[in-house]
């Protein structure tokens, strides 16, 4: 998701096209194309320039409701609701690729969240993630927290620091010291003051609550579009 | 006297066909560019920005550069093929009229299809958006959608419609934003 103001002119987007199924849009008022995954123009009068990145997350709609009570919903277009796919995402996975990375870690179609650290790219797979979440990496000196919310399908990355000192998050009730007997409701907690985090990053309870943490902007998308797009990403491991 | 007068006539009309016919071969030779520009012009980027298919950069370049002068060249060089065509038609028997009809059919094609989006006619876009309050939606809780807010204002884009429509422009909380898919 991008802003689309350039040069202080407000721009207007359409689809346009189709470049190694990572697709190409033009705007309505220089004709500029620019590339759906970087935000750059890549042709056109405005080539050179890069649209600003919005902070934005991907959620299940249960999740979203829960936090933004007053949140508005893009209703489906009558006209189109046919069109509409509710199983895409194994519908999208079935699709051929154009371009692979043999010998690569992962396969083209493998789900990852991607993220970009002042140019150092790293790629976790989802597959690891859903496992393992909370994750907690550095990349390039900064620490990381990626989290899975309550419904295992929502996603978040935060900066894994609180008042400027690292931090180490865990799931409560994961903790092999606790009980297993009461099932607790999900939250994070940090391992230097045992407060309270929700899905959103911020603390509920404890000594911390009221903080929250830094976002970091993170892409779900398949291997072989992130890894064109990055070739010199890294792949979480674990 | 008749006799000669007449093949006089004759010989001044096989002359004037024959400067027809060179005039005419230098007429048929613009004509050919025009439309081979023209037809050019919309087939060669529909041809690299095909779905499913590799895109090599240079040719993904050269498809942008085509389609973004398209409109204009089409136009030009495709009222330069009518006009020729015009001329050729006067001085040329049936079988070549049928040969530029056959031409001018898809000389027309193209320069009408240079001026469309036809990903569009795929993905038809959202033209005026709507939205709905989160509890008059009826998306089931399960469903992945995209989420962004600006103060107060937060919208939820549900990714079925999105991965469909793939580009929506909004303004949320004021910042004009483009959703991606």
């Amino acid at each position: 998701m991008w802003t689309r103001t350039v040069n202080g002119r407000v721009l207007h987007f359409y689809l346009a096209g189709i470049n190694n199924q990572n697709f190409l849009m033009r705007d309505k008022e220089t004709g500029t194309w620019w590339q759906q995954i970087t935000g750059k123009a890549i042709y056109g009068p405005l080539q050179g320039a890069t649209l600003e990145l919005v902070l934005s997350d991907e959620l299940t709609f249960g999740e979203w409701r829960t936090e933004f009570t007053n949140g508005l919903v893009l209703a489906p277009v009558a006209k189109y609701t046919k069109e509409y796919e509710p199983n895409w995402e194994p519908e999208v996975a079935k699709l051929p690729v154009v371009i692979s990375f043999p010998g690569t870690e992962l396969k083209s179609r493998d789900v990852v969240v991607g993220l970009t650290i002042n140019g150092a790219a790293r790629a976790y797979p989802w597959e690891t993630l859903a496992k393992q979440s909370p994750v907690v990496d550095h990349v390039n000196g900064t620490p990381l927290l990626l989290v899975l919310g309550p419904d295992g399908k929502s996603f978040r990355v935060f900066v894994s620091r609180i008042d400027a000192r690292d931090a180490e998050f865990f799931l409560q009730g994961e903790d092999p010291a606790e009980t297993s007997a009461e099932k607790k409701p999900w939250a994070l907690v940090d391992a230097t003051t045992a407060s309270q985090w929700n899905f959103q990053g911020c603390a509920t309870s404890g000594p911390a609550q009221g903080k929250c943490l830094d976002r970091i902007p993170a892409l779900k998308d398949y291997w072989f579009d992130w890894r064109n797009y990055h070739p010199d990403t890294t792949v979480y491991k674990r | 006297m008749n006799t000669s007068s007449l093949s006089e006539h004759e010989f001044h009309g096989q002359l004037a066909d024959q400067s027809n016919r060179r005039t005419s071969r230098w007429i048929w030779i613009p004509f050919f560019l025009c439309a081979l520009a023209t037809i050019g012009l919309f087939f060669v980027p529909a041809f690299i920005i095909r779905p499913f298919r590799y895109q090599a950069p240079r040719a993904l370049f050269v498809a942008m550069a085509l389609r973004q002068y398209a409109p204009l060249v089409t136009l030009i060089a495709g009222i330069a093929c009518f006009v020729l065509a015009f001329a050729l038609w006067k001085t040329v028997g049936p079988w070549r009229r049928a040969l530029l009809v056959l031409i001018l059919l898809p000389v027309t094609f193209s320069a009408v299809m240079a001026r469309q989006n036809y990903f569009e006619w795929m993905f038809h876009p959202i033209a005026g958006p709507q939205f709905l309050a989160q509890s008059e939606s009826k998306l089931d809780p399960k469903e992945m959608i995209m989420a962004v807010r600006f103060a107060s204002d937060a919208r939820a884009y549900p990714i079925s419609q999105m991965a469909y429509h793939h580009v929506l422009n909004d303004v949320v909380g004021g910042v004009p934003i483009v959703a991606t898919y």
